[in-house]
């Protein structure tokens, strides 16, 4: 075991020491250095990917649900709009959010967006659970500041730098990564030939050759994916019973 | 505009379907199955299109009088012809007999209860520890002893112990079989009626999709099948109350409903009445088209009669035997020759059958 013991300091060291805390206090009597952000007259800023306030854009919102399946706290409900809609459309209550934004993550359409709003009030708990229609629009806020509030660290020391201007609370959203996809068949063998991808194909990119009398001539159907025209929505993958159509990756 | 060369390795946007024949020209192809098969009252409701029909949510179904049918066909039926495509029945090759086998045992299970030695409950379970499948499907019942279809992923899950023994009932294991497939990652098992395992068959043999994820199908010994509604109306008026209903066999010729109070016995014959049309034509009495066939037939009280037709089937019995899960002896396939004969008798019933012999 070692012994912890005072340093031996001769006089003069002592005496500088002294000195210097004298010089601090002094220094703190007369421009006092305080590390209070003095809310709600300034604000501290935040930066761009500050996890704050949800808002929410239905326009482009693709229904996946991912936000709500993601969400550790389960705080996102699903609520279905009202006809003739009929989709749905989270719901988010700050009574359980843990402010981790892994909804926003995992939002493939950018629907749902950060702000750099922390201070929403409510009276009751009720009132947190805060519907589709309230996360379209911010909510009320009474701006008192005028200044913005920095911390800095300068040698080891903090330190607040205010700046004389208001920080805007919304942050222009990074547009979602579109990875461009192609519907291809997996297994061209185990197909029905029941052509449901033809019909629910929206931009006309899969064809068959069942046209009156072809097929009947031929004793073959023949299915085709143009992939210049297929702009991977993937609703033959989905409706496909026999689950042999797969979105891949479109080739460069 | 040849630069969009989207193709990976991993798909293909051309392909061809091969589009089966029609009888009646001018009809959809539920129309010919309709004509075919279902009128002509050849139809063993084993399902096999109802797996396939792509017309969701409607589709081929089972209709109110428990009869294969397709309420709204004219406006819904897609006309693919998947159905006639996997029909057992639509060009009807009657099979009897044995069939082939390579051992024919009998086992009693040391690990389940069931109706005789619990052979299948044994071979579907072991093939899940081996790893050959990941899921087997398995006919459960309600307390009206009406069927329902479990996937048991877990020998854990036999504890609910209506999964065993057999219920004399029609069972949708088909339309399941193919929810099973397209969830399983390793392969599904599944057990059937000798008409279910022609069924699977003609799945696989038109797609690889079955092909490849139904590694174990397990038939049964049948003579005959009921529908739901018919014989418990039947076995209600002969006194037997569901409610106390713990077990049904057929024995030497008799019908054995064993409740907890008392037992109904009567000859066998007497269900004839309610004998569905389907199963009037069916001539398969041991599933030789299965991979294992295991029935109550030709092996002493407490054993099951395992007939072993494949090497998948071989390998599970092997683990069995390696593992000792179960007790084995001899089976004696000559104790199955009646039935196999009674069986075939009903060649006579199909319609044009006579006609095909004399060619």
């Amino acid at each position: 075991m070692k012994k912890v013991s005072v340093s031996e300091q001769g006089l003069v060291e002592k005496a500088k020491r002294h000195a210097a805390a004298v010089g601090v206090a002094m220094k703190e009597s007369v421009t006092p250095l305080t590390a209070t952000v003095f809310y709600p007259r300034e604000r501290k800023k935040m930066p761009d990917n500050f996890r704050g306030y949800l808002l929410f854009d239905p326009e482009k919102c693709i229904n996946c649900w991912e936000c709500a399946f993601i969400c550790p706290a389960n705080a996102i409900q699903m609520k279905k709009a009202p006809a003739p809609n009929n989709r749905f459309y989270p719901t988010v209550d700050y009574g359980k959010c843990i402010f981790c934004h892994f909804c926003i993550d995992s939002c493939s359409g950018g629907a749902l967006r950060t702000t750099k709003i922390h201070d929403v009030a409510y009276r009751e708990m009720g009132e947190m659970l805060t519907l589709t229609e309230e996360m379209i629009e911010p909510p009320e806020i009474i701006r008192e500041d005028k200044k913005s509030v920095e911390y800095e660290i300068e040698k080891d020391d903090l330190h607040l730098k205010r700046t004389r201007e208001v920080d805007g609370l919304f942050v222009e959203p990074t547009p979602p990564v579109e990875i461009p996809m192609v519907s291809q068949c997996v297994d061209r063998a185990s197909c029905l030939g029941c052509r449901v991808c033809e019909e629910v194909c929206e931009s006309g990119a899969i064809s068959s050759s069942s046209a009156e009398g072809v097929l009947e001539a031929e004793g073959v159907l023949r299915m085709k994916i143009d992939i210049e025209k297929c702009t991977g929505c993937g609703l033959c993958v989905k409706e496909c019973s026999m689950q042999i159509l797969r979105l891949v990756r479109r080739g460069k | 505009m040849a630069a969009v060369a989207a193709e990976t390795t991993t798909g293909q946007s051309e392909w061809e379907v091969a589009v089966p024949e029609k009888p009646l020209k001018e009809k959809v192809y539920f129309e010919n199955l309709k004509a075919q098969v279902i009128d002509t009252e050849l139809c063993s409701r084993c399902l096999t299109c109802a797996a396939v029909c792509p017309a969701l949510p409607e589709g081929i179904t089972l209709t109110a009088d428990d009869k294969v049918g397709f309420p709204d066909y004219e406006e819904k039926c897609l006309d693919c012809g998947a159905c006639v495509r996997v029909c057992p029945r639509f060009e009807y090759e009657p099979k009897s007999g044995l069939g082939e086998y390579t051992d024919f045992i009998a086992g009693q299970s040391k690990r389940f209860k069931g109706q005789d030695g619990a052979m299948v409950t044994e071979l579907i379970v072991s093939a899940i520890e081996m790893g050959l499948i990941d899921r087997g499907l398995f006919v459960g019942r309600d307390n009206r002893w009406a069927t329902n279809i479990f996937h048991v992923r877990d020998p854990e899950q036999l504890a609910i112990t209506t999964l065993g023994g057999t219920k004399y009932t029609f069972a949708s294991v088909l339309p399941e079989l193919k929810r099973a497939v397209l969830l399983t990652k390793s392969g599904v098992g599944v057990v059937g009626t000798p008409c279910i395992v022609s069924g699977v068959r003609k799945l696989q043999q038109e797609f690889p999709i079955f092909r490849e994820k139904v590694k174990l199908v397990v038939g049964l010994f049948c003579t005959e099948n009921f529908h739901h509604t018919e014989i418990s109306d039947y076995l209600q008026k002969k006194g037997v109350d569901f409610s106390k209903l713990v077990k049904t066999d057929i024995t030497m010729g008799k019908f054995i409903a064993t409740m907890t109070n008392k037992t109904v016995k009567f000859k066998v014959k007497a269900l004839e009445k309610i004998l569905p049309s389907g199963c009037n034509v069916c001539t398969d009495f041991t599933a030789v088209e299965a991979d294992a066939s295991v029935g109550s037939v030709g092996s002493a009280a407490g054993f099951s009669t395992v007939a072993v037709r494949n090497e998948n089937a071989r390998r599970v019995v092997e683990f069995i035997k390696k593992r000792g899960y179960a007790d084995f002896g001899e089976g004696k396939p000559e104790e199955l020759a009646f039935l196999v004969g009674h069986k075939k008798k009903r060649a006579e019933n199909i319609p044009g059958f006579q006609d095909q012999e004399d060619k």
